[in-house]
């Protein structure tokens, strides 16, 4: 049901009721509004009750984490054949500069039974590898980042489409009363980064913006204009709203304007989250073991590994929609110093947040997501064989990773040609992604739209886009 | 219970879709089957040829009656029973549409298509395309009335009574000006003394009317302070936000207004508001990110300008069209890219920086805090206020100190004139010795006369050899007379030579050099050149070249002089030099020169005014001179040196405020527009569609072409859209009009008035109001009036729970829609209760009220700091707030304002628990409330009255008995705790800028929580 049916009902069922108390009332459509989302959705049992995504910005390297290809030495230096570039567009910083080939400065290894082949970079991701799923195949549109990532997380390359999460979040709310259901969390790094996050990345597009993702910052408000105005304690501030709900009330009875209703349930939701938001960012109950396990970057509020913990501490609490961001991924230069920092932030907190969830048996209803908007290229930006080289933006293909949630366990789906330049089998293109992602979910991709500027949108677009039935469990 | 009553709730919901009307006892085309055909068919059977199946198309009636491919005929008016599509549509086995559509059709759907093929199959034109024809009433009076009461008698409905005369006031304040009534507005009403028509007539001719509609435009014209993509850097373009403004305020015929927007440079003998106005072309999006395609964001910009004057005028959504034939309308690919054809002559780059891979000549020397050109300087009425009240400020300065100090003395008076008499032009430029420095230190002796050395001159001029290099500087030691002044320092930059291909800079500093001993700084305070190449931070220009000199490419006709003052004049002991330390890329030949006449401002010494006069003999210097003189007297002798220290930033004020000038951006034509094509999937690569040349959309009436020869211009796009022969832009903006003040488009769908949009509830209403639109030559404010005087607007807004059945929305409008403000109206009006809001004057800069710290930590390309302001700027509406698209404001944000990325013809309205965060959080509300609790405490004498006081401020209305008791018992709690917790209620009532009280803060706090509470109650926020 759209959003204008389900408050024309309301406004109905409202005129109706009005014996009920007011607050009763605010209480019981609590539950029955936020928490469930859409009357219509789940399409179908549903995988996985919650997504935990570990955007990586920027463009990890495939060639030097995850996509092994051995065959590359003996093209080290030379030209990239043009049967393999086939015209393809580069960005503008690269297009004038030859092409020649730069193979993975990395060593790889095989790990555990699935033999999944990991980079040395990563050792602690190498350990859990037969938790996880990789995509091997995955291509997008886009090459420079913010329409990558732009379509990464909306489905379009233009600003203005709700994300992923804003769309899970419409279409099915959230377990737990006293937090959003969408919740983005970016790292805090030791030195700036080049690449801006921009709000429309979780933004809630034409949904209501109530679906929008909330950013929950390391700072003293975790949550923007969470804290009260000095020389309140929290004793009065429930008066006050006791106070303001009672206005509201008197006004209801003369109105019947259900917006007063929305408004007094949403302001006892504002209320919960100054208690249940601080609460959640309090690491200090944590045991040290778990500090040990996430690695000790954990320690340093608003990093990724702490934000790694947070994301635990999230699911537990049934949170619908979990994002982490971690920028400067971007590597067109010094790729061994550049990219291996990038592995240190992330390698054993991404590791240790599926041992965790794991161990605590929330693996298997939490959808983990690794990767981001594109791949670089085989080709060395720069003098190919200083240590000065990088790489540039590659969509044509690049490696992500899911675990838990509905899918394999242990698998490699997809491959790369010998260049790691072009999908060789089973292609997954971004909008296959969030088909999938949407079925694990529970949700027909197909029949999940939103009618805005009379078009009925979906998070999958126009083009036809799959479900990669072959990594379901 | 909880769990059931939620079952009850999705009983309700389903039981309601259930409930279906009966058949109408005729079929509409347009009401009943257009919008199913265009849902269900139209995707395989309608425009588009690529996606047509089986031959068939059924939204032209001859192409749906001829036989399809499988020589089936798909409709046979009056015999449904032979129609293939009916035969389909009742088909259980191969039911169209297929399943895999997932759009089944319902009962009533099914038989309405039977009943309308058996009524002969007629089809109508889509209504917002058809011919302009005005309906007349079915009665007499108020012709909105007329027609909404006839649809209301038609369903046996009685309209709502009047709302009260308060809530009627409050309704039509918010509405024309977004700001509350004053209880004495309201008094005046409610006694009769002033009627409801004046007040209407007095709040349209309101400045504040245009500051309200101006919200309603911006959202459409994607109004927006910042550029957008990548860095979203600032752009400048605020003269466009006033232009918008004036617009309304004067009542600007709106084919004008749409004419000068879109087409203002093309106009003959264009006029410098017609020229701000086509800033609406350039609102879109804007890269300089390094590594983009200037093509690729060329097309995303042509995309843009479509889509967004699509949405603005017509109503349609061409977004589809970019890449195929839309779907629904028949809106073609072709359509999209001939419309943006109109606007390949706007001179733009793809990508606005000149980067080594992607250069772009015309853009050398910019970086990201560059703006984004073509633009055009303008006064600005609000700078020039600013900047004659600078001016005045440091006039009464320098008036007081001569009141003070107003003798002259002789002995400066001769050493100046012995001064002039030996450097006539009041510049001493003695010939120097130079030598190159490296990182600070002298190249070893050999060293400096090797043919690298710098060369001088009889004429004292130096000439470097070679550039700088790295750590490089030139250093020129002038040598002094004993007792000679050093009030400035001037370098000549002389043309000659290869002219820089790129902006060259040049910084000095300089020491004095004692024969013996260690150097003593000099310290200039301000500095100007006469000619330079403008730097620019955050958008903006600096002003001076305190922070060096940037000299342009290329020859130069202007002479290039820069001048430094000293913070006081530097007086020279014997053996002491003037050591001048240059450095920077510019490789030009210079001449350096001091002066002992000392001046307020740069400007005074580089116009050679004050050297002017002090060579006028004594009995023949006008006043204006003789000030002069005694300013030079006053910058160089006067003993009070924080006096003379104060005049020089006064004077630097003066001059950052520019005489009230601003850049805006604006439309430029160029000779060549670029080629335009029609992009294959709307992919920007693909270079084989055809080029297209302007023309108006094909499916809409009177289309105009170009033709060999004779190219469509942006100007003929402009007249198109607002001539007689289309009819979609009148009715799209009285569409969107009616939301402002009815809570609903007549058209519910304001983006889209296609066939995907919806019917209008009262269509003839909606052609009559476009047509008196159009006849009124195009009134924006005769038409207001219109909507607001009808006894429709001015029904109450209770809710009618008996109505519930019959019109669940209240699209027949039996009563008035509550509303909840628009975020910018929200702000303004907390502020106007608590009497905080700074209304002094319309436009100027965009203001920064309070924001959380680190909101734009992600920012960069440049990062930025947000700095809000310190005066009373804080306080200014909503509509001037600095809109950052990529990170907008968190209290316009959260309640639904848009980025502005796009066109947005209408703004949701959530309700979220940000929006009860930010209300009771945000200290733009705290300070509010405080400054509201000051007020009420003392407009009213006790605790009733106080309460009544804060009531009808904050709802314009008496507070009901119950209302008073409940706000009581809350002071009461608020007082006891802040009694008894007085630190407490220091640390509440510290909260913003606004000065602080004289009412003891334990009081003020308890008052400040009521205040927040009124604040917060959904009625503030509402309007009735």
């Amino acid at each position: 049901m759209s959003e204008a049916a389900l408050n024309t009902t309301r406004r109905y069922f409202l005129g109706q009721c009005t014996g009920v108390s007011i607050g009763a009332m605010a209480l019981n459509s609590l539950a029955g509004e936020d928490a469930i989302g859409l009357p219509s959705l789940p399409h179908f049992a549903p995988k996985a009750k919650r997504v935990i995504f570990l955007t990586q910005s920027g463009g990890p390297s495939q060639l030097e984490l995850f996509d092994h290809k051995p065959g590359l030495m003996q093209w080290a230096g030379k030209e990239l054949p043009e049967s393999v570039r086939n015209g393809q567009r580069l960005t503008t910083m690269t297009a004038n500069q030859k092409q020649l080939v730069l193979p993975g400065i990395t060593k790889f290894s095989q790990h555990g039974q699935s033999g999944a082949t990991v980079s040395e970079w990563l050792p602690h991701l190498g350990r859990v590898a037969d938790d996880l799923c990789f995509i091997k195949s995955m291509t997008t549109d886009q090459i420079n980042h913010a329409p990558a990532m732009t379509q990464f997380l909306t489905g379009h390359q233009l600003p203005g489409r709700p994300s992923m999460g804003s769309w899970i979040s419409y279409g099915l709310g959230s377990a737990n009363k006293n937090l959003p259901d969408y919740l983005v969390l970016i790292s805090k790094m030791q030195r700036p980064s080049d690449q801006p996050l921009y709000d429309h990345y979780w933004g809630s597009g034409f949904l209501p913006s109530r679906y929008q993702g909330v950013k929950l910052r390391n700072s003293k408000d975790p949550v923007l204009y969470l804290s009260d105005p000095d020389g309140l304690p929290r004793h009065l501030r429930r008066g006050m709203l006791d106070g303001l709900a009672e206005l509201n009330q008197m006004r209801f009875e003369q109105t019947y304007d259900p917006e007063i209703t929305t408004r007094i349930r949403q302001y006892e939701m504002a209320y919960r989250m100054q208690a249940s938001v601080p609460e959640l960012t309090d690491l200090s109950e944590e045991p040290e073991h778990v500090f040990e396990m996430y690695g000790p970057d954990s320690r340093r509020a608003g990093s990724y590994a702490a934000n790694c913990i947070l994301a635990r501490r999230l699911a537990e609490r049934g949170v619908r929609f979990i994002q982490l961001f971690h920028p400067d991924w971007d590597h067109h230069s010094r790729l061994p110093s550049w990219c291996t920092a990038r592995c240190r932030d992330t390698d054993q907190p991404s590791a240790a947040l599926i041992k965790d969830l794991k161990q605590r048996g929330l693996l298997d209803e939490t959808l983990v997501i690794w990767g981001g908007e594109f791949g670089r290229g085989v080709a060395g930006q720069g003098q190919w064989d200083s240590p000065e080289a990088g790489r540039d933006h590659h969509p044509r293909c690049f490696t992500m990773w899911m675990a838990g949630g509905g899918v394999k366990p242990g698998m490699t789906y997809g491959s790369t040609d010998e260049f790691s330049y072009n999908v060789a089998e089973n292609p997954v293109h971004v909008r296959d992604l969030h088909a999938t992602v949407m079925h694990l979910l529970g949700i027909e991709h197909e029949r999940f739209t939103f009618r805005s500027q009379g078009l009925d949108f979906k998070l999958t677009g126009v083009e036809l886009a799959r479900v990669v039935k072959d990594i379901l469990a | 219970m909880r769990f059931s009553l939620f079952i009850y709730l999705l009983f309700t919901a389903a039981a309601t879709q259930a409930v279906e009307p009966p058949l109408p006892a005729k079929i509409s085309f347009n009401r009943d089957i257009r919008p199913i055909m265009s849902d269900t068919c139209f995707h395989c059977h309608g425009f588009d040829p690529k996606t047509r199946e089986a031959g068939l198309r059924l939204d032209i009636r001859e192409e749906a009656l001829k036989p399809s491919e499988n020589d089936l005929l798909g409709i046979v008016p009056g015999k449904p029973d032979k129609s293939e599509i009916i035969l389909r549509i009742f088909d259980e086995e191969d039911p169209m549409p297929p399943e895999k559509a997932h759009k089944p059709l319902t009962s009533r759907q099914k038989a309405l298509f039977r009943q309308w093929v058996a009524e002969g199959a007629h089809y109508e034109p889509h209504w917002a395309y058809a011919t302009l024809t005005k309906p007349a009433p079915s009665a007499g009076g108020h012709a909105v009335d007329a027609f909404i009461q006839a649809k209301l008698a038609e369903k046996n409905i009685q309209p709502s009574p009047e709302a009260a005369k308060s809530k009627l006031v409050r309704r039509l304040s918010l509405d024309l000006t977004g700001l509350p009534p004053s209880p004495q507005t309201v008094a005046a009403l409610v006694s009769g003394r002033k009627s409801y028509d004046d007040l209407v007539t007095e709040l349209l001719a309101s400045p504040r009317f245009g500051e309200r509609m101006a919200v309603w435009w911006l959202d459409i014209a994607r109004y927006a302070d910042t550029v957008g993509f990548h860095g979203d850097q600032n752009q400048r373009i605020f003269p466009y936000r006033d232009y918008v403004i004036n617009a309304f305020n004067s009542n600007k015929r709106f084919d004008q207004f749409t004419i000068e927007q879109l087409a203002g440079d093309l106009l003959p003998e264009a006029k410098e508001e017609q020229l701000v106005a086509t800033g609406y072309n350039r609102l879109n999006m804007m890269t300089r990110e390094g590594g983009a395609q200037p093509k690729e964001y060329l097309a995303k910009y042509g995309a843009e300008r479509v889509r967004s004057v699509a949405a603005a005028w017509f109503g349609s959504t061409f977004g589809c069209a970019e890449c195929h034939d839309h779907k629904f309308d028949p809106i073609k690919a072709q359509d999209f890219y001939e419309l943006q054809a109109f606007f390949a002559d706007m001179k733009q780059w793809g990508v606005y920086s000149d980067y080594r891979y992607t250069p772009e000549p015309e853009l050398a020397g910019f970086n990201n805090e560059f703006p984004f050109p073509p633009e055009i300087q303008v006064k600005s009425a609000y700078l020039e206020k600013r900047h004659r009240a600078a001016q005045a400020e440091l006039d009464a300065h320098l008036q007081a100190q001569r009141t003070k100090q107003t003798a002259v003395s002789q002995a400066w008076l001769d050493s100046t004139a012995a001064f002039l008499k030996s450097h006539p032009t009041g510049w001493s430029a003695p010939v120097p010795s130079v030598r190159l420095l490296t990182n600070g230190k002298p190249a070893a002796e050999k060293k400096a006369a090797s043919p690298d050395a710098p060369a001088i001159d009889e004429k004292a001029v130096v000439r470097l050899k070679n550039a700088l290099g790295k750590g490089q500087t030139l250093e020129i030691t002038l040598p002094l007379d004993a007792a000679s002044s050093i009030a400035a320092v001037q370098i000549e930059v002389l043309e000659e030579g290869t002219p820089p291909e790129k902006p060259v800079t040049l910084s000095v500093s300089a020491s004095v050099q004692p024969a013996k001993g260690k150097a003593r700084p000099v310290r200039f305070t301000m500095a100007d050149a006469s000619l330079k190449w403008a730097t620019h931070k955050a958008g903006a220009e600096v002003m001076g070249i305190e922070q060096g000199w940037f000299l342009p490419q290329g020859k130069q006709t202007q002479p290039m002089r820069g001048v430094w003052l000293t913070e006081a004049p530097v007086v020279a002991k014997a053996g002491d030099k003037l050591v001048l330390t240059l450095s920077g890329t510019s490789t030009r030949p210079v001449r350096v020169s001091f002066s002992s006449v000392a001046a307020t401002s740069t400007q005074q010494l580089l116009s050679g005014e004050i050297v002017n006069a002090l060579q006028t003999t004594p009995e023949k210097r006008n006043a204006a001179q003789q000030t002069l003189i005694w300013e030079s007297w006053f910058a160089s002798a006067a003993p009070d040196v924080e006096a003379v220290k104060k005049s020089r930033d006064l004077a630097k004020a003066v001059r950052d405020w520019n005489e009230g000038r601003a850049w805006t951006l604006i439309t430029k034509p160029t000779e060549k527009p670029l080629t335009v094509k029609v992009l294959p999937r709307g992919n920007w690569q693909d270079e084989s569609g055809p080029v297209v040349l302007p023309a108006t959309p094909s499916f809409l009436p009177a289309r105009i072409e170009s033709q060999d020869g004779k190219r469509l211009s942006r100007l003929d796009l402009a007249k198109y859209i607002v001539s007689k022969e289309n009819p979609i832009t009148a009715r799209t903006v009285m569409n969107r009009l009616w939301h402002q003040f009815f809570g609903n488009g007549l058209s519910a769908v304001l983006d889209d008035l296609g066939s995907q949009g919806e019917l209008p509830s009262h269509p003839e209403l909606l052609d009559w109001l476009a047509s008196e639109f159009r006849e009124s030559g195009w009134d924006m404010k005769h038409m207001i009036r219109l909507m607001v005087t009808s006894a429709t607007y001015k029904q109450s807004s209770s809710l009618r729970p008996e109505l519930k059945d019959i019109d669940p929305a209240n699209r027949l409008l039996a009563s008035q829609n509550p509303r909840r403000l628009d975020a910018e109206f929200i702000r303004d009006n907390a502020l106007s209760i608590s009497g905080l809001l700074n209304l002094d004057e319309i436009g100027g800069p965009s203001a920064k009220p309070y924001q959380p710290a680190g909101y734009y930590a992600a920012l960069q390309f440049p990062s930025r700091d947000y700095i809000s302001a310190t005066d009373r700027t804080q306080w200014r509406r909503g509509v001037y707030m600095h809109w950052q698209r990529t990170f907008l404001h968190p209290m316009l944000a959260n309640f639904d304002a848009p980025a502005r990325d796009e066109c947005a013809a209408i703004r949701t309205s959530s309700n979220t628990p940000q929006q009860a965060l930010t209300l009771l959080n945000d200290p733009s509300f705290v300070e509010a409330a405080r400054v509201f609790a000051d007020r009420v405490l003392r407009e009213g004498t006790d605790d009733k009255r106080r309460l009544q006081v804060a009531a009808e401020l904050a709802w314009s209305r008496e507070p009901k008995p119950k209302e008073i008791e409940s706000l009581t018992t809350f002071l009461t709690t608020q007082r006891e705790h802040y009694k008894a917790n007085p630190a407490d209620a220091d640390k509440l009532v510290k909260v913003g800028l606004a000065p602080p009280s004289n009412i003891p803060a334990p009081e003020l706090a308890a008052w400040t929580q009521v205040c927040r509470v009124l604040l917060n109650a959904q009625e503030t926020i509402t309007r009735y």
